[in-house]
């Protein structure tokens, strides 16, 4: 079996790389690289493994996802790849469903395990707000899967791949991306965390957000937030937003503070380590789906908890 | 004056679903059935472009296992214009691919579109393709997680939230454009806005109506099992002053929470 493997960056075509040969072993995985190759990520595709990167050398996704859904369909079908591999991001899940469509393929996103079988390849999925798990026959091939990509690169030095150039002619409609507003705060990468202090609702003011950034730099921790810090109220970047339309994580301890644990949000932690929540009201669901649940009120404990912190850990 | 579909989704509703305690099995017979709620969103937003630009036409579209009407005269009731359906007991193992090709059959009966609306995931399957599926098969642009849009003469200016950050976009119309829940707060119907959405159209089709068979309604992706996920924790309440409480807690992260893996 051929794989197609493309995630929106060269670090993530090389953990999907990574991730697909974990479950389909002994298949042959190719990247499509589109835009500039310079040595260093060959080396990163090298070393997670890939034999071929096909290269484009235009940068095809400021026009949109149909321009990259339809070059990574054209490119499947000169390779004969049988499975097609992308990331389970926003952008993944912008083109998949169009290679899926052109191809005639079967498609399933946020997939977490695959499993190659006589009949069809097997993945697992969350659905109904994360809190079951779907087992589902992609019965049809091209498989055009939207993984989960958390696996770290196989690091080491690989066989350097072969490149092929590509030319994509290619026509699909177009969208002009006129201007991306980066939030403030520099890039987090909460998916890889072994910390992480999330805020919710119980934050009556976005300066008392403060509260728990204290206490964070205590634990030397990252800081999460629930869906209406990030979406409605803009208190923190959507790069923060922890949930079932923002990342999973999967950090030893999650800290949970004012987040009263709606279902979208509990998806987003169910592979933490360990949950501590606190929060004031009792009848929270949080409280059900903590390890230690502290009934009481953020805005007395937190202060306390940061100085008692800093005392045992020996932090400023 | 865009004239606009917007695809609308009935699921159950989540919130109500309990697994069985044995078979751990949704129950789905013990959950009422809700329009998917990023969906409520694209409609609204249909409907705030309709006021704004004073005029064009929203029609609703939806393809279910058994659509119920009374959630459909509840959109119309919101100020849809009329409405597309098609039930059919095959629509429960509807896949992504099924699901797109049905609503795009319905969309064509739907006469003359500019814009195609949906919410950018469902609530039960949260699969995010309907939008983008559909932009493929009527060979249009598509922007998606949308938390903002203008809409003008021929093209679209929307507001994307993507994990780096927002992106502003545009492109012609027509157009798919699919929504978050932050674009807007979808109106509730007024006792008078019921009463008068009762003499609104019902398209109601068969399969044959669409030109499609049982045939078609096989997908290519199909569902094995489905199991509530149990990860049991500790469920360890504490109480006590906010002093106690602080000090159990500093416990706790030394001792459990800073552990390495």
């Amino acid at each position: 079996m051929t794989v197609l493997v493309h995630g929106e960056t060269p670090q993530l075509s090389a953990r999907l790389v990574t991730a697909g040969a974990r479950y389909l072993q002994g298949e042959t995985f190719n990247i499509l690289h589109t835009g500039d190759l310079p040595p260093e990520t060959l080396n990163l595709y090298g070393g997670a493994g890939a034999s071929t990167v096909y290269r484009i050398s235009q940068e095809l996704s400021a026009a949109g996802p149909a321009m990259i859904a339809t070059t990574i369909a054209m490119t499947a079908r000169e390779t004969n790849s049988t499975a097609i591999l992308l990331s389970s991001t926003k952008y993944g899940r912008e083109i998949g469903p169009r290679v899926a469509e052109i191809l005639q393929g079967s498609y399933s996103t946020e997939c977490t395990q695959l499993e190659k079988t006589d009949s069809g390849i097997v993945v697992r999925r969350l659905v109904l707000g994360g809190a079951y798990q779907a087992k589902l026959l992609m019965a049809r091939e091209p498989y055009v899967i939207g993984l989960q990509a958390i696996a770290d690169v196989a690091g080491g030095a690989g066989q350097a791949p072969r490149v092929v150039e590509l030319s994509a002619k290619v026509e699909a409609p177009r969208i002009e991306l006129v201007e991306v507003q980066r939030p403030e705060a520099s890039h987090v990468d909460l998916e890889r965390a072994d910390f992480i202090v999330g805020v919710g609702r119980g934050f009556k003011k976005k300066e008392d957000l403060a509260l728990a950034e204290e206490l964070a730099k205590v634990l030397g921790a990252e800081i999460g937030c629930s869906r209406p810090i990030s979406g409605d109220l803009k208190w923190m970047s959507e790069d923060r937003h922890i949930g079932l339309s923002g990342k999973r994580v999967r950090p030893r301890t999650y800290l949970a503070l004012g987040i009263s644990g709606q279902v979208q949000h509990l998806v987003g932690i169910r592979d933490a380590k360990l949950i501590i929540s606190v929060n004031i009201d009792p009848n929270a669901p949080i409280m059900s789906e903590s390890d230690y649940a502290v009934v009481g009120d953020l805005y007395k404990i937190v202060p306390l908890l940061t100085e008692k912190l800093r005392e045992r850990l020996g932090r400023r | 004056m865009p004239d606009i579909v917007v695809c609308l989704k009935q699921t159950v509703d989540i919130y109500q679903l309990k697994p069985h305690p044995e078979t751990l099995e949704p129950q789905f017979s013990q959950a009422q059935s809700k329009i998917s709620d990023f969906d409520l969103n694209a409609l609204e937003e249909a409907l705030r472009i309709r006021e704004k630009h004073g005029g064009g036409r929203v029609v609703a579209v939806s393809a279910g296992p058994s659509v119920n009407q009374l959630l459909i005269r509840e959109i119309l009731a919101m100020g849809a214009d009329e409405a597309h359906i098609i039930s059919h007991p095959l629509m429960a193992s509807a896949d992504g691919y099924v699901t797109a090709k049905v609503l795009s059959k319905l969309i064509s009966k739907a006469g003359r579109w500019d814009l195609i609306l949906c919410g950018e995931a469902s609530l039960d399957n949260s699969d995010y393709q309907t939008g983008p599926r559909l932009a493929e098969i009527f060979h249009l642009p598509h922007l998606a997680y949308v938390s903002r849009l203008e809409i003008s003469e021929r093209s679209i200016r929307a507001w994307k939230v993507m994990e780096d950050g927002v992106h502003v976009a545009e492109c012609s119309l027509p157009a798919v454009v699919t929504v978050g829940l932050e674009i807007n707060t979808p109106r509730l119907p007024s006792l008078l806005m019921i009463r008068a959405a009762s003499k609104k159209p019902i398209h109601e089709y068969k399969l044959a109506d669409l030109g499609l068979g049982e045939d078609d309604l096989k997908p290519y992706v199909q569902l094995l099992e489905l199991k509530a996920l149990k990860v049991e924790r500790r469920r360890q309440k504490l109480e006590g002053t906010p002093e106690e409480l602080a000090s159990k807690l500093a416990d706790i992260i030394v001792e459990e929470g800073l552990a390495r893996r």
